[in-house]
């Protein structure tokens, strides 16, 4: 089996500093740039940035922040965490990362979704009515894009093309794409159908309950004769010195952010026993580097996926202790991990 | 004016080759860019600005992209557009990508707008050329207004309304250094007074004098809208080498089939080694020593009141070893020449 693969995933949380005072969106952008250095330097395989166009999250467009953070690097790859792709034009999202593709010498991956947020549909004047034919017509032309030919395109979500042929050009002569999937069957399938490498967006719950969306992959890929590569999967956590610690740095920062956007999708508060349930045995990787290790071991080990990435940031965790945790991840949690997973 | 002026260079992105004559892949030459733009900043020289284009042998079809690898690679020089093709974008889409360029190159954000001379971006995305000018009228308005207010309740024809929104992450006050491009349309000049925002003249060929024209439209445009005086700065193609001769034989080998081809699509004369010359000599290209090219920018400085000048460098297949030679000489000694030129004359005698 193939070295399994170790990310880092942000959203650009909008930090405190040491006075516990927000700084500014700009300042978080760059918070980010310095993290993905520090997570390069310690071996951290991947860095995956998320697109959102709310307040709290500082990261509008990831591929601008991994070009700034291509050129300070060398080994990192260089991910988005999902590029909203139903609102955005497969054109241009494939020349930005094209571009990073360049810069960094091969070390861009692109994954595509839908994300879990609706802000960027009445953003770029879409109607969520249309949420499902956006990312179906769309992905299938990035689909096309990845061959790196003349494209021939007609649909009812952009332009048509006509023999439109698309710059950069990539060294490799493939970008290397994903899927973000955070639990709809439809879009499991349809990674498999178009032979993408598929990431699970697992953000609360117990992991198992995802063992069934790896099968259905997997079936699919067989079903059309595509290749089922190894699963990634992303969840939140945080991690510290000590289990008290992280919990205590951690908990309150996370269930503001959390309870705002309960409110907007009609959830109740969240509950500290929920939280603690979700830490012992559900998606949250919170706590020293030894807990958190043991919990990715035990996932990874039960879903049998090839990557996992930690969404290091929710909330407005500290700066000092944001880099403390990429530190501890780098030097700690991933070593461990192995040897627990070889043990 | 003088003692200010600023020198920059303009990328196309354009495919370069090694010193064997191999033609650079997209990729090699993406990284070249980051490269020139690091010499560029440690030989002086104030900015560095790269296009928007979507055409073979070009690789600056996502300039911010392109400007945020340049940004953690350097620390002073500024990172600008020449130019953004606004009309094909979406002004949101533009301010998403300069707040965060701002932000990961801390306060060196720059953008000029226009159209460019290249119209492949309007199939490409789905536009059509005949609404070139509402286009770029309302998505201008909309872009200088999101940078300027906080929080912009807009709606138009050539994007969906929007209803109070805040952009993310949030630009400086005030917004980064928005420039207009113009290339000989006295309307867009009369726009960019009526926005008070600065002026750059595409000068790619002919006599740029025919410019002060412009120029004088343009500053008494602003007295009139009541608008504080802004910049002007030029764009015009060229190539610095020790020599003369160097330069001329240099340029020559590699713009003459670019011209052949851009005469073939558009239509017009093909070049000849007279026209050439006349051209370095009288017109709109800065071909030369440093000497004389210093001599030159100076007397365009001094003729169109420029207190910028950027040398758009690569030309298709330009060897990287003359790319190189030509910001050296550009930052070490066309940069000093210029601004001494100017500090013991700025106007004409």
């Amino acid at each position: 089996m193939t070295q399994l693969v170790f990310g880092l995933d942000t959203f650009g949380d909008v930090p405190e500093d040491d006075d516990g005072a927000l700084v500014s969106q700009s300042a978080a952008i760059r918070q980010v740039v310095e993290e993905a250095v520090l997570a390069d330097e310690l071996g951290v395989d991947a860095i995956a940035l998320g697109e959102h166009h709310r307040p709290e999250f500082a990261i509008s467009t990831p591929e601008t922040v991994l070009a700034g953070i291509a050129a300070r690097t060398s080994r990192i790859r260089l991910g988005s965490g999902v590029t909203v792709l139903s609102s955005d034009d497969p054109v241009r999202v494939f020349q930005r990362f094209a571009t990073v593709d360049a810069i960094s010498s091969g070390r861009a991956e692109v994954i595509l979704g839908r994300g879990s947020f609706t802000e960027s549909f009445p953003l770029f004047g879409y109607d969520l009515s249309d949420y499902d034919v956006l990312f179906d017509e769309k992905l299938q032309l990035f689909v096309q894009l990845l061959d790196e030919k003349p494209v021939t395109w007609s649909g009812t979500t952009r332009a048509a093309l006509d023999n439109a042929d698309v710059y950069p050009k990539t060294e490799s002569g493939r970008l290397t794409t994903w899927v973000g999937v955070g639990g709809s069957p439809q879009s499991v399938v349809r990674t498999a159908h178009h032979g993408l490498p598929l990431m699970l967006a697992i953000i609360g719950g117990a992991p198992e309950r995802f063992a069934p969306y790896i099968d259905l992959y997997r079936a699919a890929a067989d079903k059309f004769g595509t290749v089922a590569h190894p699963v990634g999967m992303h969840s939140p956590g945080f991690i510290a010195d000590t289990d008290e610690e992280a919990k205590e740095l951690f908990y309150p920062r996370y269930k503001v952010i959390r309870d705002r956007i309960g409110a907007l999708r009609g959830w109740p508060p969240l509950r500290r026993e929920e939280f603690d349930a979700d830490v012992e045995h559900g998606s949250m990787y919170v706590g020293s580097p030894d807990t958190v290790a043991r919990r990715i071991a035990r996932t990874v080990e039960r879903l049998g996926v090839g990557r996992f990435d930690l969404i290091y940031t929710s909330g407005s965790l500290p700066m000092s202790a944001r880099l403390k945790a990429v530190e501890l991840y780098g030097t700690k949690v991933i070593p461990m991990v192995r040897d627990i997973l070889a043990g | 004016m003088t003692r200010n002026f600023e020198l920059g260079l303009n990328s196309f992105g354009e495919v370069a080759t090694d010193d064997n004559g191999r033609e650079l892949s997209d990729a090699e030459t993406v990284r070249l860019l980051v490269d020139e733009a690091r010499l560029a900043e440690s030989v002086g020289l104030d900015r560095f600005s790269v296009g928007e284009h979507y055409r073979e042998g070009h690789n600056d079809s996502a300039s911010a992209v392109l400007l945020a690898a340049i940004a953690t690679a350097t620390e002073r020089i500024r990172l600008g557009t020449s130019v953004t093709v606004l009309s094909t974008n979406d002004p949101v889409r533009l301010y998403h990508e300069y707040s965060t360029l701002d932000a990961v190159s801390n306060g060196r954000a720059e953008v000029i707008l226009g159209r460019g001379s290249a119209t492949e971006s309007f199939p490409l995305f789905g536009y059509d050329l005949a609404d070139y000018e509402r286009l770029f009228e309302e998505k201008l308005d909309l872009f200088v207004r999101l940078q300027r207010e906080q929080q912009v309740t807009w709606s138009g024809t050539v994007r969906s309304p929007l209803v109070e929104q805040r952009l993310h992450p949030l630009m400086r006050p005030g917004g980064i250094p928005t420039w207009i491009g113009v290339g000989g349309n006295p309307n867009s000049v009369l726009r960019a007074a009526r926005y008070g925002l600065p002026l750059m003249l595409a000068i790619i060929g002919g006599r740029p004098q025919r410019f002060a024209r412009h120029v004088e439209l343009y500053e008494r445009a602003l007295e009139q809208e009541g608008r504080p005086v802004q910049p002007i700065g030029q764009h015009s193609l060229g190539l610095v080498a020790d020599t003369d001769d160097e330069a001329r034989e240099t340029w020559w080998l590699y713009w003459r089939p670019v011209v052949e081809q851009i005469a073939r699509e558009r239509g017009f004369y093909a070049p000849t080694r007279e026209r050439y010359e006349a051209e370095i000599d009288d017109g709109a290209l800065f071909v030369g020593s440093p000497e004389t090219v210093a001599n030159k920018i100076a007397t365009m400085a001094r003729d169109l009141r420029l207190s910028r000048f950027d040398l758009k460098y690569d030309v298709m297949h330009l060897p990287r070893a003359s790319r190189a030679r030509t910001i050296e000489l550009l930052g070490r000694e066309v940069l000093p020449r210029v601004r001494e030129l100017l500090a013991t004359n700025p106007v004409h005698a």
